[in-house]
């Protein structure tokens, strides 16, 4: 418990209403005062369940001050509490428009703690389906960016894509959306018979498929342009400064990608490009997501064409107890950089699980660049951060 | 003929507005069911195909669940306000197929000032939506109710010039004598002369029928439904009958003063009585145009929104407007 | 505030920002560790070694903030990364049940949040925070930081009985 006078004052209305419920006059020269509005929880574009607490003067946004928690399920209190293998169900449940990446991250720590060496063929397949993923979350994405500025027609052809990556990750770890398959070691299962040719296949239809049907219907479409072009504008300074990563980051201009600076399995033995837009806003966050949309089916196709064989699973024990210290697993998952920091005391269970998830981070960007917005451009911002509810909130 | 006591006026204005009301209601209903249709096929779906024979039978389930569901209004709504902006929204819609003819011989109401009742009519429609916005007590639906108010009345002002042409080329207010003097084939429809005066009146009316790209006042992904936000049951089903009744509306004002009406794109097509064929299939085709738009285009925002109004659509139908008042003037021959 | 992202030879660059640290600071322990520099400072020096990092070094990213409760002292890990394969991890470990740590969001903007998550999560007040609310948790009428380990959840298992 805190002392009174050790913690700091409390507001939760902001500073406006608090003025106005301590009775003073908040009106301007002509009388006017600006309007409260509070978006969401339950609002259809806040990406699950965010609340913004909005300042209106007319049409243009005063002051937004994002609440969230409203999707809290404690996962870093839960992980304490199980062995490691259980934990990577719970990290499932974080982001999961991407889930597989949030295996890999606590699993790439718990390794590095074990100090287990990971087959060949069992890296290739994480960084695989760990592709998949991306495409699986980028593309709908750009749906959801499409819904919220109006257009309807998008989020459907983006879902069909996402229904039959669904597909081909039920057949290989057979779930469609909670895949416990990255295990701390290796992989759950080796890919099935014949599972190679059908990814081939898939990839090459959704290259055509993506640029005839997706990209054409909105890469061309003026309204798309007026709506996104020069909304959410910021600096790479600005940033750097603010800590993103992941696509907000790379859209300013700055070129990091964990793939390729912090490589990790795989990744090593990959050739791809980090791909950059120096515009800095909405647009050009969309043109970075379509550009590692195409990134991804590149790695897709490298590692398809030489896929190691072996075994997918380390040899360990059956119960697991890490060395004592703390491992960091970090990778790029579609959002930006998560990292899992597992702290270990020698026992069974994870002694601390922090899990640093890109949303939570990227989200600051609402509070300092939404004001001197249009409402309606909150929207398309929100698409180029493209949080997910479960993992800022985890 | 004893049906001539049909044509005595209470009973001919009680007949006729029955049948208006039939009609509306049921376009309502036709409209709500292509909408479906064409949304599924273009977001490549089956759409609505359960109830009756491929799922024809929807809008008769969907008026029924509608009736069963209760009428919610918020507690601290203005409540005769609340309940009587559906009817004011509606209303308006409805009243002006009175003057649209369908057919030859077949208008209700030929009134000389038509067009003029057509205008005022459409603006009354923003009363309805301010006093939904106002009515419901709720920082949506005040939001979407400045927006529809604003951007209706921007918008009346192209409506109303792009109209100036085809009433200066037919010398009549009269939208019977705008057709008439649309006769003889496709070439003497007044698109083709007036192109330029029918995509403004065009990208108007989408915005009075408050069709994406310009349904700011709805906006769902930003002011969750706008105006409409706190309707329920009947009250919700009458908005979305205007709107619908709005959009066939100005599909049907726009097939009258552009295309002809019920004139058949050839002469030899003539079907006599039977005509009302033709303005049934035009009409059809710009409500198909005007799904398709929704459901390819995003939406504008608001300062783009009166950007084009202000700064395109009204120069650009003034100079069209000049340009033929001159070629009428130097040109008496052609017209 | 222009940026430069750092180039040149990973160890290199390591073993400056070891010395860079060693210089200007007193370090309780110090190390490189693969691609890790590994730094452990009294909490008192925490603002000062970060602006090192910060203006001195170039190192322009705040990874993340851990808070790992030790039954009866906090020890806190900050992750900064140089965005070209080095990474830099300051531990310090503040006494007490009641922690008190300066704040650093002047230095590194983006530990806004990550503080109050902290705050929120195990009651570290940051001292000088320009906004310290919780994050997740609720506002008001709720005095608990459940992520310390005197907060029992229902649910606790223990595996000793397992084999």
């Amino acid at each position: 418990m805190l002392s009174e006078e050790r913690r700091t004052e409390q507001v939760s209305l902001g500073s406006r209403a608090s003025a106005r419920l301590a009775g003073s006059d908040i009106r301007d020269e002509f009388g006017l005062e600006t309007l409260d509005m509070n978006m969401g929880p339950q609002h259809p574009a806040m990406h699950g369940l965010l609340r913004l607490i909005l300042e209106l003067d007319g049409e243009t946004v005063v002051r937004c001050d994002p609440v969230m928690g409203y999707l809290h399920r404690s996962k870093e209190k839960i992980s304490e509490n199980r062995m490691y293998p259980a934990v990577v169900p719970i990290t499932d449940r974080i982001d999961y428009m991407n889930n597989i990446a949030m295996e890999y991250g606590y699993c790439l720590a718990v390794e590095k703690l074990l100090d287990v060496e990971i087959t060949p063929r069992a890296d290739a397949i994480r960084a695989l389906m760990n592709e998949f993923g991306r495409i699986m979350s980028h593309i709908p994405s750009v749906g959801f960016l499409m819904l919220e500025l109006g257009a309807f027609t998008p989020i459907l052809y983006a879902f069909r894509e996402r229904e039959r990556i669904q597909s081909i990750f039920e057949a290989v770890t057979g779930a469609r959306m909670m895949f416990h398959y990255i295990r701390i070691g290796g992989v759950k299962a080796d890919l099935p018979e014949g599972m190679p040719e059908k990814m081939w296949e898939y990839i090459e239809g959704l290259e055509s498929r993506f640029d005839n049907d997706f990209v054409d219907l909105i890469e061309g479409n003026e309204i798309f342009r007026a709506r996104t072009r020069g909304v959410g504008k910021m600096t790479p300074e600005k940033a750097l400064e603010m800590g993103l990563t992941g696509v907000p980051l790379r859209c300013t201009g700055v070129p990091f990608d964990v793939r390729k600076h912090y490589p990790y399995g795989w990744y090593k033995n990959l050739d791809f490009d980090v791909v950059t837009d120096a515009a800095g806003d909405v647009e050009g966050s969309y043109r970075c997501r379509i550009g590692e949309v195409r990134q991804s089916i590149r790695m897709i196709k490298q590692i398809l064409e030489n896929l190691p064989e072996g075994e997918v699973m380390a040899d360990m024990g059956r119960r697991l107890r890490p060395r004592e210290g703390d491992g960091i697993g970090r990778v790029e998952s579609a959002r930006g950089e998560y990292a899992v920091h597992v702290v270990s005391d020698g026992s069974d269970t994870p002694y601390r699980v922090h899990y640093r998830t890109p949303c939570t981070v990227n989200m600051q960007l609402l509070q300092e660049i939404v004001p001197g917005h249009y409402l309606p451009d909150i929207m398309p911002i929100m698409g180029l951060i493209d949080p997910v509810s479960g993992a800022w909130d985890k | 003929m004893s049906l001539d006591i049909l044509n005595q006026e209470p009973i001919r204005f009680l007949l006729s507005f029955g049948v208006v009301l039939f009609l509306v209601l049921n376009l309502a209903a036709i409209f709500t069911m292509a909408e479906r249709k064409v949304s599924a096929y273009i977001h490549l779906r089956f759409g609505p195909n359960r109830v009756g024979p491929r799922g024809l039978l929807q809008p008769a389930a969907d008026v029924f669940k509608l009736f069963t569901k209760e009428n919610l209004a918020p507690s601290r709504a203005d409540i005769w306000v609340f309940l009587a902006a559906p009817i004011a929204m509606f209303l308006p819609a409805a009243l002006v197929w009175l003057v649209v003819p369908f057919a030859p011989n077949a208008v209700i109401a030929d009134l000389n000032v038509a067009i003029v009742f057509f205008i005022a009519m459409t603006s009354i429609g923003a009363l309805g939506l301010i006093m939904a916005g106002y009515g419901s007590r709720s920082s949506f639906s005040l939001l979407g109710a400045l927006r529809g108010a604003a951007q209706m009345i921007s918008y009346e002002v192209p409506l109303i010039l792009s109209l100036l042409g085809v009433i200066m080329l037919s010398g009549s207010l009269s939208l019977v004598d705008v057709v008439n003097a649309q006769a003889g084939g496709f070439w003497h429809w007044y698109f083709l002369p007036q192109l330029p005066m029918f995509v403004v009146f065009y990208i108007a009316g989408l915005a009075e029928a408050r069709r994406v790209p310009f349904d700011l006042p709805e906006g769902e992904s930003e002011i969750v439904g706008g105006f409409m936000v706190e309707y329920s049951g009947m009250t919700w089903a009458l908005i979305q009958a205007a709107e619908f009744a709005s959009m066939g509306l100005i599909s049907a004002i726009t097939v009258t003063l552009f295309f002809g009406g019920w004139q058949p794109p050839f002469e030899f097509l003539d079907l006599g009585n039977f005509n009302w064929f033709w303005f049934g299939l035009k009409t059809s085709i710009l409500v198909f145009t005007f799904q398709w738009v929704r459901w390819s285009l995003p939406r504008l925002r608001m300062d783009q929104l009166m950007d084009l109004g202000w700064k395109i659509l009204v120069p650009a139908s003034l100079i069209w407007l000049f340009v033929t008042a001159g070629a009428m003037l130097l040109l008496p021959s052609v017209f | 505030m222009a940026f430069t992202l750092p180039e040149g030879d990973l160890n290199e660059r390591l073993e400056r920002y070891l010395e860079g640290f060693r210089n200007r600071h007193g370090l309780e322990e110090s190390e490189i560790e693969g691609n890790l520099v590994r730094i452990v400072i009294e909490p008192s020096a925490l603002r000062s070694v970060l602006t090192t990092a910060r203006e001195a070094l170039g190192i322009l990213h705040l990874s993340f903030i851990t808070v790992v409760d030790r039954m009866g002292s906090f020890e806190i890990t900050y992750e900064l990364l140089d965005l070209r394969g080095g990474q830099v991890r300051v531990k310090t470990t503040v006494e007490g049940e009641e922690p008190v740590i300066d704040t650093v969001t002047d230095v590194y903007p983006t530990a806004n949040w990550h503080e109050r998550e902290a705050y929120d999560m195990f009651g570290v007040a940051f001292k000088g925070h320009p906004d310290l609310r919780r994050l997740y948790m609720w506002q008001d009428h709720f005095d608990h930081h459940p992520l310390l380990k005197s907060f029992e959840i229902s649910t606790k298992r223990t595996f000793e009985n397992l084999r």
